[in-house]
């Protein structure tokens, strides 16, 4: 299995940042400004948290396409507002954040979800819109893979791009914010990091 | 009128703050934060560090903030930023963060520490009621204007341990704006902003 390389989100003086520590077997870690000192062509997958400098990543496209032409893989959480590839446009939030428009549906399947619920993804102690409150558009050719309430704004989509390498989209918090969650989503980190690893 | 500078850390959550339309119109100025050290403030009034901002990117520039306030100017230090890494005279302590009272039963036990201040003209104590990280022990002669279960200040207004004035809270309102998230947060916003500015 490939190695997924994380980039380390920001750390504040809160509590609520969860590291992906142990919690998968193929994982390194490097700081955001070492990025353009890390040869990424030793990695599977490069993983990016919501908490980033997305200004400096901007400085790094060219990097981080020649990371994908070769077959990488990039999974991009939080809300896009300084696009960095042209596979990226800025977020666009829900227009009225109702429970209804809260709701997450899977319109399509993927390994990274694979037995996740998504009521488990809707709600956290019954309250909705931790996971998503807006899209990420997807480009076109994208799969859509979750979507938000009856407008099905996109939140979720995975990309193979033509000429090569593929972007697995998550417009929320950090995936790994359910490490040792007591439910079904407990399911999403080692998923997500054994399809990344390229398993 | 202040002029007023924040900090961009090149995250989403800032860029909603900073550079969208409800707010940005209240900066006079943004610096990156990889450009703080090569930024002439000398016009700038107040400097705003928003919530989230790594200490471990501002320790570097403890000077920078010491010369501003030693030239009579403003430092505003907002919630997880780690304010004791980089300022003198903060005293700040961990509490576990309590995400769910409001959903839960209890309450965060805010109250005003000083009802006669100007800050209160524009903000009520219900939109400075979300969460908080951690509790602040204003230093002799600082002003607490919001405690926190009569244990400690969640934000207080110093204008004694140096020629220029602190205002330290560990409120996150900008990370939440910037996160389509918690209507109270941006309401907060709403009279902080336009407060500092009438400063």
């Amino acid at each position: 299995m490939g190695i997924c390389l994380f980039i380390n989100p920001i750390k504040g003086a809160g509590d609520d940042l969860p590291d992906i520590g142990s919690h998968a077997p193929n994982t390194a870690f490097v700081d955001q400004y070492d990025l353009d000192k890390t040869d990424l062509s030793q990695f599977a997958a490069l993983i990016l948290p919501a908490h980033i400098d997305q200004r400096f990543l901007g400085t790094r496209s060219d990097q981080i396409t020649t990371f994908l032409d070769q077959g990488g893989t990039l999974v991009f959480n939080g809300h896009v507002a300084w696009p960095m590839l042209p596979e990226l446009k800025p977020f666009v939030p829900l227009e009225r954040q109702s429970l209804e428009n809260l709701m997450i549906y899977r319109v399509n399947h993927h390994p990274v979800f694979d037995g996740v619920d998504c009521n488990d993804l809707t709600f956290k102690r019954g309250v909705a819109g931790f996971y998503a409150r807006g899209s990420n558009p997807p480009p076109d050719g994208a799969i859509p893979l979750h979507v938000l309430g009856k407008e099905q704004l996109v939140c979720d989509w995975l990309y193979e791009r033509p000429k090569g390498g593929r972007i697995l989209m998550h417009s929320g918090n950090d995936l790994w914010m359910y490490i040792g969650s007591q439910n079904s989503t407990s399911r999403v980190v080692p998923q997500l990091c054994a399809w990344a690893g390229g398993e | 009128m202040g002029k007023l500078a924040i900090i961009d850390t090149g995250t989403y959550y800032h860029h909603r703050v900073i550079h969208e339309d409800r707010f940005g119109h209240f900066f006079d100025q943004a610096i990156y934060i990889r450009d703080l050290c090569k930024t002439d403030l000398s016009a700038i009034t107040t400097l705003i560090v928003p919530c989230r901002t790594d200490p471990a990117h501002l320790v570097a520039h403890r000077k920078l903030f010491a010369d501003f306030l030693n030239d009579g100017k403003t430092v505003v230090a907002m919630g997880s930023t780690g304010p004791d890494k980089w300022l003198d005279d903060i005293s700040w302590r961990f509490t576990p963060t309590n995400f769910w009272w409001w959903k839960e039963g209890g309450s965060l036990n805010l109250e005003i520490a000083e009802p006669e201040h100007s800050l209160f003209d524009y903000v009520k104590l219900t939109d400075a009621t979300w969460h908080h990280h951690g509790l602040l022990t204003p230093p002799a002669g600082a002003t607490s204007l919001i405690n926190a279960n009569k244990a400690g200040s969640i934000f207080y207004d110093d204008r004694v341990t140096s020629p220029g004035r602190k205002i330290v809270t560990t409120l996150d309102p900008m990370y939440h704006h910037g996160n389509h998230f918690m209507p109270a947060t941006s309401r907060f916003l709403d009279g902080f902003l336009p407060w500092l500015k009438s400063q």
